[in-house]
């Protein structure tokens, strides 16, 4: 870049943002996340080593995130106050999977993973209802 | 918001504008939500009533509708999930404007005022 170009070039950018979302949701996703949660809860059980064990508790902490992260999207972005007919427990099962992953971000208890990964189960099922697999995901992937 | 802003666009921003401008002006602010700069189109200004889940709303004065270009076709393409704009984060308050985007300088091939929108007041 020349120096005139470099001195008009604009100093700040503004994103039109994604004006359109990919409108892509499986709770696939979060589900995936889960199960690195209740893995890792697993291994934390078979080994004493201190080191092993930090960091394993370190990385469950980033994969609780994760789900968070996904549960959010689904909850926010895919879900519209319509699905409330096919689901009516909608708000109430977020929210309980939502605080079931914090439980999990500071339980080594396996049950508290496979609760979690029970109500994502159920979000599955929200999600199945609503024709959340054929509107979202693009056809032809393997089963 | 292709056609009217391509990735890339080099613009000129005025930002002495004090309130929100005419409808079907391009605006730089800050989104709600997440802070960021972002540029979308001005579809309504206080006073104007905007459809808003099953009924409407009617904007206050410090308070203006942004919408995207994209049109409902291609939303209605890309499935769920509604675009990033007024639509997924409400109104937006004069207190988040930073400017109107009047002209584009670069690249030379596209220099020019930014139009506004041909259904605009």
């Amino acid at each position: 870049m020349s120096r005139l170009t470099r001195w008009l070039a604009p100093s700040t950018v503004v994103r039109a943002h994604c004006d359109l979302p990919c409108g892509v949701y499986d709770p696939e996703q979060a589900r995936i996340e889960a199960e690195s949660c209740y893995k890792i809860i697993e291994k934390y059980a078979a080994n004493e080593d201190a080191t092993y064990r930090t960091r394993a508790i370190a990385i469950k902490e980033e994969r609780a995130e994760l789900v968070k992260h996904h549960l959010d999207v689904l909850w926010h972005d895919y879900f519209k106050p319509e699905h409330l007919e096919k689901v009516p427990n909608l708000h109430e099962l977020f929210w309980n999977a939502t605080k079931q992953v914090s439980k999990v971000k500071a339980s080594t208890d396996i049950a508290d993973a496979k609760k979690l990964l029970d109500l994502i189960d159920e979000v599955d099922a929200a999600w199945k209802a609503t024709g959340g697999n054929e509107k979202t995901r693009v056809a032809g992937r393997p089963v | 918001m292709r056609p009217a802003i391509e990735p890339g666009d080099w613009l000129l921003v005025d930002p002495t504008t004090r309130s929100w401008p005419r409808r079907g002006s391009v605006v730089v602010f800050r989104e709600p939500d997440s802070d960021e700069l972002a540029i979308k189109r001005v579809a309504a200004r206080s006073g104007d009533r905007v459809p808003y889940a099953d009924g409407y709303l009617i904007l206050r004065d410090d308070e203006a509708w942004l919408l995207s270009d994209a049109p409902d076709a291609q939303l209605m393409a890309a499935g769920l999930g509604e675009p990033v704009d007024s639509r997924r984060y409400g109104p937006v308050p004069r207190d988040l404007l930073i400017g109107r985007a009047w002209f584009r300088y670069a690249p030379l091939r596209r220099v020019g005022p930014i139009a506004r929108s041909s259904a605009s007041d």
